[in-house]
C-alpha cells in the first residue's frame, strides 16, 4: 500500500513539473503564474511518511530544474519547503478543512519559492527587480493566486493523490 | 506508535538538512560550471538541462500549436491590468498604418532578399528558424527556437529579424535542434550602440554615411539595456553627444579595442526620447525596439561575420 502512495505521488509530481514548464509561459501574467510543481507536491506527499515527502520534494524539483532551463537548486529548494510545510499541517489539520488548510500550505510555498528564486538569480549575477516592488507586485498575488487556485481543485487533487483504502486493509 | 512517529519526523528533518545542503551544492556547481561557451564545455548540469530540451521539443511545439488562437486573449487581460486600455488602443491604430506600410517594404524587401539571397556581404546566417516556444521564467524574456547546433548555431551569436533588426542573441542553452534566445526586452540583454540618424543609415549595409553630415557631430554612443527601473533604453550617453527622437540606434560592434557579440550596423530600435536634466551625468535616452519580439514568429541567427 505505501508503495503505491509513493508511486502514485511521483506520477502526480513527474506530470505537475511537465505541466509546469510546457503550460507555464502560456499562463503568465508578469511575476505570476500558476506553480503547477508546489500545487503537485503539497498535495501529493500528505499521504506519504515525513523522509518518503522530503524525498519527493526535492526529487520533484530536481525534476523541474532539469525540464525548466533554469537555476539548478531553486524547484528543489522550493520542493522541499513545500513538502515539509505540507507534512507538518497534514499533522495539524481539522477533519473538513483539509482544502484551507493546504490552500495556505501552498500559498506559503509559492511566496517563499518566489523568494529563494529572485536570492538565487542575483547570486548567480542576474538583473533582479527591486525587492519591494518584486514583494508586493510578485509574491504576495502570486502566493495569494495559487493559494486560491489549490482551494478551487483541492478537493480533486486530494482525492486523485490519496490511495483507496479497502477494509481490510484499516490498521487494527 | 509514539516512537515510530517520533522517529520518522526525525529521519525526516534529518533529509531536510541534508537535501538542503544538496541543492544548495547544485546551485553553486551549477553557476559554476562551464555553459556550453568556447572551449569550456557544457557542465553536467548544463547537459541534463540540454537534453530536457530536446525530449520536450515536441511537446512544446504541439502546445504553441494548441495556444496560438489564445494568444490574443491573453494579452487582452494583460492590458485590461495594466491600465493603459486607451493608449494601447491609440498605440493599435498607429500600429495598423505602420503595419500597411510595413506590408509594403516588406513585399519590396522580399524582392530585394532574393537577389542578394536575403543576406548581408560577408555575413553567414543560419537556416530560418520558428519560434517553438516561450520560457516561462520571472526575471527573463526568452524563447526555444528549432534550430540548433546542428544548423551551426552556437552560444551568443546574434538573433535578426527582417533586414537585420536585432530581436536578441543566443543563451548557452544550445541543443542539437533547439536554441534558447534572449530577447532585447531581456532585463540581462546588453549591446553596445550607435545613436545615427534615420537619413544617414543604410539598413542593408549596416553603414552610416558620415558624408551626409553637414558639420562635425559626435554621435551617441552607449549600452543599451533595460534598466532596473524596466525602461529599455541607452545609457552613459554623453550630454554633448547628438540623440534625437526618432534617431536610428545600431550595435556598434566594438568597444574601444575589444569587439562586442554583436556586428556593427544592426538596427536595433528608434530613440523614443532623449532627454537631460542639470544634475545627470548621462542622458535619459528611451528606445523604441524596431522588432516587437512577442510578434516574431519567424528569426534569423547570424552565425559568422
Amino acid at each position: 500500500m505505501q508503495q503505491t502512495s509513493i508511486i502514485r505521488a511521483a506520477i502526480v509530481v513527474a506530470i505537475a513539473a511537465v505541466m509546469e514548464v510546457v503550460l507555464g509561459p502560456y499562463l503568465e501574467l508578469g511575476w505570476l503564474s500558476p506553480k503547477f510543481v508546489i500545487l503537485g507536491v503539497v498535495f501529493a506527499v500528505p499521504a506519504l511518511r515525513d523522509l518518503q515527502a522530503v524525498l519527493l520534494g526535492f526529487f520533484a524539483g530536481v525534476l523541474f530544474d532539469s525540464l525548466s532551463g533554469g537555476l539548478f537548486g531553486v524547484g528543489s529548494l522550493g520542493g522541499l519547503v513545500a513538502a515539509t510545510l505540507a507534512v507538518r499541517a497534514n499533522a495539524l489539520r481539522r477533519k473538513g478543512a483539509e482544502r484551507f488548510v493546504m490552500a495556505q500550505v501552498v500559498a506559503a510555498s509559492v511566496a517563499v519559492y518566489d523568494l529563494i528564486n529572485l536570492t538565487a538569480t542575483g547570486l548567480a549575477g542576474l538583473q533582479t527587480p527591486p525587492f519591494g516592488e518584486f514583494l508586493i507586485g510578485g509574491v504576495l498575488p502570486d502566493a495569494l493566486l495559487n493559494g486560491l487556485l489549490a482551494y478551487l481543485i483541492g478537493g480533486w487533487l486530494l482525492k486523485i493523490s490519496r490511495p483507496k483504502t479497502r477494509s481490510w486493509d484499516t490498521p487494527r | 506508535m509514539g516512537r515510530r512517529r517520533s522517529s520518522s519526523a526525525a529521519s525526516g528533518l534529518a533529509a531536510l538538512f541534508i537535501l538542503t545542503i544538496v541543492s544548495l551544492a547544485l546551485f553553486t556547481v551549477y553557476v559554476r560550471e562551464g555553459d556550453c561557451e568556447g572551449d569550456s564545455g557544457c557542465g553536467p548540469l548544463h547537459t541534463v538541462q540540454l537534453g530536457a530540451s530536446e525530449v520536450l521539443r515536441p511537446v512544446r511545439g504541439l502546445t504553441s500549436f494548441a495556444a496560438q488562437p489564445f494568444q490574443g486573449t491573453r494579452e487582452r487581460v494583460e492590458n485590461a491590468f495594466s491600465g493603459d486600455r486607451q493608449e494601447m488602443q491609440n498605440e493599435l491604430v498607429e500600429a495598423r498604418e505602420i503595419a500597411a506600410e510595413s506590408s509594403r517594404l516588406q513585399r519590396e524587401n522580399a524582392e530585394l532578399r532574393e537577389l542578394v539571397d536575403g543576406t548581408r556581404g560577408g555575413y553567414e546566417y543560419a537556416p530560418l528558424a520558428r519560434i517553438v516556444a516561450p520560457v516561462g521564467e520571472q526575471f527573463t524574456q526568452r524563447v526555444v527556437i528549432n534550430i540548433g547546433t546542428e544548423d551551426g548555431v552556437r552560444p551568443q551569436q546574434p538573433v535578426v529579424v527582417g533586414n537585420n533588426t536585432v530581436v536578441g542573441r543566443t543563451t548557452s542553452q544550445v541543443s542539437r535542434n533547439t536554441a534558447e534566445v534572449m530577447l532585447v526586452t531581456d532585463q540581462n540583454f546588453s549591446a553596445g550602440v550607435n545613436i545615427v540618424p534615420p537619413a544617414e543609415f543604410d539598413p542593408g549595409s549596416g553603414g552610416v554615411d558620415s558624408a551626409a553630415t553637414e558639420e562635425e557631430v559626435v554621435y551617441g554612443e552607449g549600452l543599451l539595456r533595460t534598466n532596473i527601473e524596466g525602461t529599455f533604453g541607452v545609457e552613459y550617453v554623453d550630454l554633448s553627444a547628438r540623440a534625437e527622437q526618432g534617431d536610428f540606434v545600431i550595435t556598434s560592434g566594438r568597444s574601444g579595442d575589444r569587439e562586442l557579440l554583436f556586428p556593427p550596423g544592426l538596427l536595433v530600435g528608434t530613440v523614443e526620447s532623449a532627454s537631460s536634466q542639470d544634475i545627470d551625468q548621462y542622458k535619459k535616452i528611451v528606445v523604441s525596439p524596431s522588432a516587437n519580439p512577442n510578434n516574431v514568429e519567424e528569426v534569423r541567427v547570424i552565425t559568422g561575420w
